[in-house]
């Protein structure tokens, strides 16, 4: 015994100084830790602990566990399967909604070391494992390509039955990017990514996690290339612009060939001044005389207007016969070119004058006054006409031939001097020269002879009383068919005197029917009554005429004398008349056969006037009312 | 005044359901919307969790009752995968309603208790509470209407009454504590609430491969 003990003590004395000599310290274990626990499926679980020092000498651990309900302690039934410092627990030592009371114990030679104890609740700790079987396609869209990422949930999990739910989570890079984009999936199994980049090289990871649970790791990563795929978009966009282009150009060729034409329909040339002989290089060159001279045509205007026939505008142009031919050529010599008058319906540039009214009388006097001359056309009564009427020079009488002529004169275009006489007031306050005033009478006398000898004469269809404003004295109508007879008669007469009023020597004047298809000129002495303005509006025979009424005079008053004619030999005296007076009084009986002769007022004479005026005053003007 | 929406729309919905036209609906959507209700219940209990334990005492945790002394412990309920499968869908029903109904005095008790709890977050605390609630109220108002279509047994309902009474604790501590036990509680239950709807869900629509 003496020798075991003897043998021992240096064998412990080595062992101290051996453990001296290399400084090292044995102890008893540190207490290790339990790291986690995790269940992949709720139906399992694994504990992992990480052990403190072990105190230099070989230590060992424990994991020991106790459920809630029950105070037995177990130990952890596999400490390989999970791998180093774990434990799992299978699903036979699996309880769920258990409390489980963990601790790990490390035991070496010297001590022992209890963990924290950890109490865990399974349905708490589930972390699954990453889905599997990830699947990346590419996919297209109407011409865009797309992922089509689909996966598995880990086959340990029962998603089967319920027992576990799974959301996913998957994220995409491009290899080259460093950030990664996050999609939720929910429960279902498989996602499409679009927006892609063409010819990228995307990479793809998914995860998963239970309701109540943990996020599981990240799958493996799943690589895909994208084709190279061409923009349809901008394919047709550069096939329109080489279209458009193309059409362009075209176009603006097309233009460009036909830009003349164009410029014509679309900004039409401003037509120039086109005047006859107007030539613009001379006025370039800045002569304007020579500029003007060229559009002087000759004889335009004329220079002297002396000829009055020049200025006539109408010439009755009447065949006739030899015999008168010779009368009207001595006639001629009367002419004075200030009268106008239309004669011709046909002639519609006719130089009618403001007296003319010459369809107005055709059309409403023309039937009437046909059957007045038919009555008078009596060869008995006319030449009681004729010697009345050359009585009437010096009964002062005076009377206004209107020359009418038919307008279906078979001669052509009929055109009439103005009349002889002119009893407008235009002329000077000198007496009527004589000479004219007898040229006046013959014509007149000429007229009414020609009237008086045509008894026959047939009713032309529109008559019309043409008015001649006598101007001037020396026009005298042209006598279509007067008698050499008449002539003879006239030229006796015309040394009568009938200029003045005071004379008494009063012209008479014929009123010019018309003219019949002989291309004779009817007249029609006014003898019916005074010159009637009224009758005209009474709608008499006479009517619609404008009458003259013979100024019989002035007097002291300066109020003018008019004188009214009686029909059929009835006179009444002149009548003083107011000047401005509209009532006509008569301080004689006036006994007029015909009612229409009434007296009209006279205008406002002038003074100088009053004498000049050779007895004619224009009804017309004059607002009279009839008293007769 | 929200409970009284709620209880109006349930008890219309409720009415509505308890006709033929109820038939119109099928099992399938109302365990969904169950399953999906459930789920919000336990979500929120989880977050109460986390919320109270940012400033538990940690002598709380020592001192913390056992689990097993929770009210409905009482309750037999699978405590695995292969018993949960096992059991039909009535009995799962079944279940799911007692543990529900158990619950509905002791969220009375917490949400009493959390406005005047002695911690940080209360407010946010006695929101949850109300939140939980509601959701337990609707979740059983639906129950309600699946287990009149899942046969007499998913009619039963254990009783599991609540003994805790109205205090729950004097001191800070204990108050803390034992609301902590509450909620630890419910959490559980509510999850196992959860899970058993989604078991029946998803034997229900066994022509949804997408979902189960």
């Amino acid at each position: 015994m003496m020798k075991k003990v003897v043998e021992v003590i240096p064998l412990l004395l080595l062992l101290f100084f051996t453990t001296h000599a290399t400084g090292k310290r044995y102890g008893p274990p540190e207490k290790p830790a339990l790291t986690r626990c995790r269940s992949p499926e709720k139906e399992t679980f694994t504990c992992w602990w990480e052990p403190g020092s072990d105190g230099g000498l070989p230590t060992t651990h424990a994991l020991y566990y106790r459920k809630e309900s029950s105070e037995t302690v177990y130990e952890c039934p596999d400490y390989h399967t999970a791998g180093e410092n774990s434990c799992f627990f299978n699903k036979n030592d699996t309880s769920i909604w258990v409390n489980y009371n963990i601790t790990v114990v490390a035991t070496n030679a010297l001590g022992r070391a209890f963990s924290d104890p950890v109490d865990i609740d399974v349905v708490y700790i589930v972390k699954p494992n990453p889905p599997e079987k990830l699947m990346v396609t590419v996919m297209e869209d109407k011409g865009w390509p797309f992922l089509r990422v689909s996966w598995e949930p880990p086959h340990k999990a029962d998603t089967r039955s319920g027992w576990i739910t799974l959301i996913y989570e998957l994220r995409v890079k491009l290899e080259e990017e460093n950030d990664w984009e996050m999609h939720l999936a929910g429960q279902q199994k498989m996602f499409n990514i679009f927006s892609l980049r063409s010819g990228g090289k995307y990479l793809v990871e998914v995860r998963c996690k239970p309701d109540h649970g943990f996020w599981s790791e990240w799958s493996s990563t799943s690589y895909i290339k994208v084709p190279d795929y061409f923009h349809r978009e901008k394919s047709v966009w550069i096939l329109i612009t080489v279209f458009s282009t193309f059409i362009f150009l075209i176009i603006t060729w097309l233009l460009h060939m036909n830009s003349h034409s164009l410029k014509h329909c679309i900004l039409p040339p401003v037509p120039g001044p086109k005047i006859k002989g107007f030539d613009e290089r001379l006025l370039k060159n800045g002569k304007s005389d020579d500029v003007f001279s060229a559009l002087v045509v000759p004889n335009f205007p004329r220079a002297s207007p002396s000829n009055y026939e020049d200025l006539l505008v109408e010439y009755l142009e009447v065949y006739v016969p030899e015999e008168q031919e010779r009368i009207l050529e001595e006639s001629k010599d009367l002419h004075d070119g200030c009268l106008k008058s239309e004669i011709s319906r046909s002639d519609s540039d006719s130089g009618r004058g403001s007296c003319d009214s010459h369809t107005l009388l055709m059309d409403k006097c023309g039937e009437a006054k046909e059957k007045e001359r038919q009555a008078d056309r009596e060869s008995g009564r006319i030449l009681t006409e004729t010697q009345r009427h050359q009585k009437g020079w010096k009964e002062e009488a005076f009377t206004y031939a209107h020359a009418m002529v038919s307008p279906d004169m078979s001669g052509g275009r009929v055109k009439t001097w103005p009349s002889v006489f002119s009893p407008l007031p235009q002329y000077s306050s000198s007496p009527l020269d004589k000479q004219s005033s007898l040229k006046m009478a013959k014509q007149h006398s000429l007229s009414t002879s020609s009237f008086l000898t045509q008894p026959g004469n047939s009713p032309k269809e529109a008559l019309g009383t043409s008015y001649w404003d006598s101007c001037l004295s020396n026009k005298q109508p042209h006598l279509l068919q007067p008698q050499t007879q008449v002539h003879r008669e006239l030229q006796a007469r015309s040394d009568v005197n009938i200029s003045s009023v005071e004379h008494k020597r009063a012209t008479e004047y014929v009123e010019v029917q018309r003219v019949n298809k002989e291309d004779m000129v009817l007249l029609q002495p006014v003898v019916s009554g005074c010159g009637r303005m009224e009758g005209m509006h009474k709608g008499e025979d006479y009517s619609k005429r404008e009458d003259y009424s013979k100024v019989k005079g002035l007097d002291s008053d300066n109020r003018l004398l008019l004188q009214r004619e009686v029909l059929e030999g009835d006179r009444c005296p002149c009548v003083d008349q107011e000047m401005t007076g509209d009532s006509c009084t008569s301080s004689t009986v006036c006994t007029t056969q015909k009612p229409t002769a009434c007296i009209y007022t006279a205008m406002p004479v002038q003074e100088e006037m009053a004498l000049a005026v050779n007895g004619y005053v224009d009804t017309a003007t004059m607002g009279a009312l009839p008293t007769c | 005044m929200a409970q009284r929406k709620n209880d109006g729309s349930k008890l219309f919905m409720t009415v509505l359901c308890m006709g033929a036209a109820c038939s119109a609906i099928p099992i399938s959507d109302l365990l969904d919307r169950a399953s999906q209700r459930s789920d919000k219940l336990h979500s929120l209990s989880t977050t109460l969790t986390h919320d109270l334990d940012s400033h538990f005492p940690p002598i709380g945790r020592v001192i913390m009752p056992r689990p097993s002394m929770c009210h409905t412990s009482s309750l037999q309920t699978p405590s695995d995968k292969e018993q949960t499968l096992q059991v039909s869908e009535s009995d799962l029903l079944s279940l799911a309603r007692s543990l529900l109904h158990a619950w509905a005095d002791p969220l009375v008790v917490l949400s009493a208790s959390a406005n005047t709890l002695p911690h940080p977050a209360q407010s946010t605390i006695s929101n949850k509470i109300l939140e939980l609630q509601e959701h337990s109220k609707s979740l059983g108002d639906g129950l309600d209407i699946l287990s009149g279509k899942m046969g007499p047994a998913a009619q039963t309902i254990s009783s599991l009454p609540y003994s805790g009474g109205n205090d729950i604790g004097q001191d800070r501590i204990s108050k803390l504590i034992n609301f902590n036990f509450l909620l630890s509680c419910f959490r559980r239950d509510s999850h196992k609430i959860d899970s058993f709807l989604k078991v029946l869900r998803c034997r229900a629509t066994k022509s949804l491969p997408e979902t189960c």
